[in-house]
């Protein structure tokens, strides 16, 4: 057998599914949970629940069979469906309450408890009868007052169904129509009328149904007609080619006060040995029988419980079961078994051996295995068995000219309740009418029927929605955050700050959280900005911690520099199944003249640091006071000075990388026009290289690069119309740097540099390498190092 | 019951503290807060409505109203079932954010929202067109055949055996 593991799975208001099964992807297995769990919920939002109870719907089997089947296509997929096919039973489902949480154990008490709380109950009587009659008529002035009025039933009845089978011969014409049927009905109703009313009861016909033989008649006391709603009548043939009216089943539901009741009268497949072809009768019956009610009254039923909370949804049809009590009359056929010969039956059934008849009935024995009208009961057989008969006798047909058939309960009365002391069968008896070679059975009963206080069921649903939803809403997800606004005050270019946010579950189920994209973004917040962890699961109680960490590099900085871009981002924190927080990240930038451009600072007389803005956050340089317009960046210029003053002569200067933190303040002096203090003369070189670097648009734009191959022969004019197209500024940064350079140059004994050294110092800060390569025949760049070299190499400026 | 609980998506929108989540918290926990939290983020909670025959479950969004939250707003009143737009009656200003609420939500959900003026025709035909456009085309011709024509009364037909 291959490894199988244990899966569970948590809802929000944390019941536990258990499931054993083959070990396979985790996205299956979390798929059939969700629909678990959905139909669950259906199941709990039903009210009609009692927790800790198996369920045991067929409703929820049904709906849960679709992703069990696609449950079990998952599991083929991954080659273990003949495993899983052989061992169904494998898939355990266990449903248990998370311990420790006494208040929704309270809720879910009281779910149960409800339906109690809104019905009320009152009993009614009912009288069933069922006759074959031969396809005889009775001599219109007898009564069937014997069959009706069974003498020791104390109190009228409020309901009366008759059944009868064969109210017509059972020949190929009367199966194809109906004509002769209807008269007889109208006849049977008559005599049934004249019965009733010869009693001074006053009874009213609410449902007359007929297939063929099959007639049922459902009759209610004139004062309860009020109370009497959404009839329904069926017809199920199941005789000739399975669908042909002479077998089959009639059927008439009502709703009587707030409980459903229905009716079968049918007459199921003849002859002692088909014993298979009865049971197969029934089934077809219950299958085929199908009310249209309507969705209003189904869900009418099904909050009165009347009706298993999953009929909804099949377009307000529902069946023979799907009421609170079904009563099945009729001739069902059923004779006694084959064990016990013709001759012994005569005997006993003369002799009025019941007891030992009853035993070898074949109903009674089918119904034993479970064969046929499971969950269905019978009163005890204490009259004997009413078929067959010679027609005006009291004897049983043993003429030798007729054929010799065992006397047999064939007529019968059973019922199912859909819950337990619902009915209580008083009487159940034949009368002795005989007219016809089968004799009339009856049977009596009290029936607890249910009066729903509507009120009262609003007012106590309302609550259970309201525990429901209070239920639901504690249970979601809750996490506080020491703080939702990180402000980081200044921050400085290239500089790292960091900060953190705690997040703690203070909620009672498990919260998992993720940090998620504004709408139409696909980043979860601005490039500035590193956030880690991005989402994560923290069990009740548990803490952690969210970084944050801010750099603003030069692409930024140029982006604030143009005012494209502000220190602010909020980020969406967003737990499952609940709500989202806001956490607000930023800054104030602490301007620099890195990622600025040479045309902008050249404006500016003040430290960057201390530009005036206007409103809108911009540089105002009409405000720059005393107006400036420089040669060159004065910032510049003092990278320039300090390196002349003391540097000229630094071995491997430009070549030796500086110190971090010298770098750094010579930074922040440049923007406060501060004094530099002491440095070693390698980092403020390397000031020099990043800051023109840094430049929002390069010393050499893009634009100038040669586009032809740089030799001997192009250099002059190419250099010359170089300098020409150069940006004015632009022009005189260049210049400036050369002319630098090219001082430098003079002590290249002591600093051990060559012009082409610095050519390459200058395409490292002159030019965007990443521009000079694009779209460019051969290397770009190679050729503009050719420029730079020639110009310090010549006196060409 | 169980097929009968309908879930709706519900958003509250409006500018700041005009009581958005007062009032969610109110329909939901029948409680007042007279210093009720900003609400940064978007709080999530579920309520429902009892109806005659069904139930409504309301899964509703409390959005944040302060500005800088605005151009969140859109998650969440995106494919929402239903707005409910909150303003201040002692702040006209708030009034003001809630008409530009309504218009965002709108044309979100592809509501139609148009302002007009009777006084200077702004926007009237239009109003007219467009609903016109909006209306169903089947109920339009089922209208006409309805009020226009007039049919031939039955033949009876006669069957012969």
């Amino acid at each position: 057998m291959p490894p199988h593991q244990i899966s569970c799975y948590l809802t929000p208001s944390g019941y536990k599914f258990l499931l054993l099964h083959p070990a396979l992807g985790q996205d299956s297995v979390g798929g059939f949970f969700k629909d678990v769990a959905e139909v669950w919920v259906k199941l709990v939002l039903g009210g009609l629940w009692e927790r800790e109870s198996v369920v045991e719907s067929k409703g929820f089997d049904d709906r849960l069979f679709p992703s069990l089947f696609f449950f079990l296509l998952a599991t083929w997929e991954h080659g273990l469906f003949p495993l899983f096919a052989f061992f169904p039973f494998l898939a355990f489902l266990f449903m248990r309450q998370r311990n420790g949480r006494p208040s929704s154990r309270a809720g879910m008490v009281k779910v149960g408890k409800v339906k109690a709380e809104f019905t009320e109950y009152k009993n009614a009587n009912v009288f069933t009868g069922t006759w074959n009659v031969n396809a005889k008529k009775m001599d219109p002035s007898t009564s069937l007052a014997s069959w009706l009025f069974p003498p020791s039933t104390p109190s009228p009845p409020d309901i009366i169904a008759v059944g009868f089978q064969e109210i017509v011969d059972l020949n190929a014409v009367n199966v194809a129509v109906d004509s002769k049927a209807s008269q007889r009905s109208l006849f049977w109703q008559d005599t049934i009328l004249r019965t009733l009313s010869s009693n001074n009861r006053r009874y009213t016909l609410v449902q007359e149904v007929h297939l063929v033989g099959m007639l049922l008649c459902v009759y209610v006391q004139n004062k309860h007609l009020p109370h009497v709603s959404n009839v329904s009548c069926n017809t199920v043939g199941v005789g000739v080619m399975g669908v042909m009216g002479n077998k089959g089943g009639v059927s008439v539901r009502m709703t009587y006060y707030d409980s459903g009741i229905c009716f079968v009268c049918s007459h199921f497949a003849a002859h002692r040995e088909n014993v298979v072809g009865r049971n197969q009768d029934f089934h077809s019956i219950v299958s085929k029988t199908s009310f249209d009610v309507g969705p209003a009254v189904v869900k009418e039923g099904v909050a009165s419980g009347s009706i298993g909370q999953w009929r909804e949804g099949d377009e307000g049809k529902i069946g023979v079961m799907d009421h609170d009590v079904v009563w099945w009359l009729g001739d069902l056929n059923y004779r006694i078994d084959e064990g016990m010969g013709t001759e012994e039956v005569f005997e006993k059934a003369q002799r009025g051996d019941i007891e030992t008849l009853r035993k070898h009935d074949q109903l009674n024995i089918e119904r034993g295995n479970s064969n046929v009208f499971q969950g269905f009961s019978e009163s005890i057989l204490s009259f004997p068995p009413t078929y067959k008969y010679q027609p005006n006798t009291d004897l049983y047909e043993c003429r030798p000219d007729k054929k010799l058939r065992a006397p047999a309960w064939c007529d019968r009365v059973l019922w199912h309740e859909a819950d337990s002391g619902t009915v209580d069968c008083q009487v159940y008896e034949r009368a002795e009418l005989n007219i016809s070679d089968h004799k009339p059975v009856m049977a009596t009963f009290t029936c607890r029927i249910k009066n729903i206080n509507t009120t009262k069921r609003a007012d106590v649903y309302s609550e259970v929605m309201r525990s429901l939803d209070k239920r639901e809403n504690q249970s979601l997800p809750k996490v506080d955050l020491d703080k939702v606004t990180i402000d980081f005050k200044s921050l400085y270019y290239d500089n790292k700050s960091m900060a953190s946010i705690t997040l703690t579950n203070t909620g009672t189920s498990n919260a998992h959280w993720r940090l998620v994209p504004k709408l139409e973004d696909e980043a979860l917040c601005k490039e500035w900005v590193q956030v880690s962890p991005t989402f994560g699961l923290l069990v009740k109680g548990e803490s952690c911690e969210i970084n944050f960490s801010v750099q603003i590099d030069n692409e930024t900085a140029m982006k604030l520099s143009n005012n494209d871009e502000s220190l602010d981002d909020i980020l969406i924190l967003r737990l499952e199944n609940g709500r989202d927080h806001y956490l607000t990240v930023s800054g104030k930038y602490a301007r620099s003249c890195f990622g600025m451009g040479v045309r902008d600072l050249v404006l500016i007389s003040e430290p960057v640091r201390d530009v005036p803005l206007d409103p809108k956050g911009r540089i105002d340089f009409e405000a720059s006071h005393p107006p400036a317009s420089l040669s060159v960046p004065k910032e510049l210029w003092r990278i320039v000075d300090a390196i002349s003053e003391k540097g000229l002569h630094e071995k491997d200067l430009f070549l030796t990388p500086g110190f971090a933190a010298e770098v750094k303040q010579i930074r922040e002096c440049l923007d406060t026009n501060s004094d530099f203090g002491l440095f070693h003369i390698h980092s403020m070189a390397e000031v020099l290289v990043s800051f023109l670097a840094s430049l929002s648009e390069p010393i050499v734009p893009s634009t100038l690069f040669p586009t032809l191959e740089i030799d001997q022969g192009n250099i002059m004019p190419w250099s010359r119309r170089f300098l020409e197209e150069l940006p004015p500024i632009h022009y005189n940064c260049f210049v400036y740097i050369i002319s630098f350079f090219r001082e430098i140059l003079l002590y290249s004994n002591s600093n051990n540099l060559s012009p082409a050294k610095l050519a390459r110092v200058c395409t490292s800060c002159l030019i965007r390498s990443d521009e000079a390569n694009r779209g460019g025949k051969g290397d770009r760049s190679r050729n503009m190092s050719l420029i730079f070299l020639h110009f310090l190499t010549t006196n060409s400026i | 019951m169980s097929g009968s609980v309908r879930h709706f998506k519900l958003v509250l929108l409006g500018d700041t503290a005009v009581g958005k989540s007062c009032l969610v918290v109110r329909f939901v926990r029948d409680e007042f807060f007279e210093f009720q939290e900003p609400t940064i983020g978007a709080a999530f909670l579920t309520q429902s409505v009892q109806l005659d025959s069904s139930v409504v479950k309301f899964e509703i969004w409390d959005t944040a109203g302060q500005e800088r939250y605005r151009s969140l707003a859109p998650m969440y009143y995106r494919g929402a079932s239903a707005a409910i737009v909150v303003f201040d009656l002692s702040n006209k200003e708030s009034y003001n954010g809630a008409k530009s609420w309504v218009k965002a939500y709108a044309e979100e959900n592809n509501i139609l929202y148009l302002e007009t003026s009777a006084k200077n025709a702004a926007n009237v035909k239009n109003l007219f067109v467009e609903i016109a456009k909006k209306l169903p085309q089947q109920a339009m011709q089922q209208e006409r055949e309805q009020g226009f024509t007039i049919s031939p009364p039955k033949q009876e037909k006669k069957s012969c055996c």
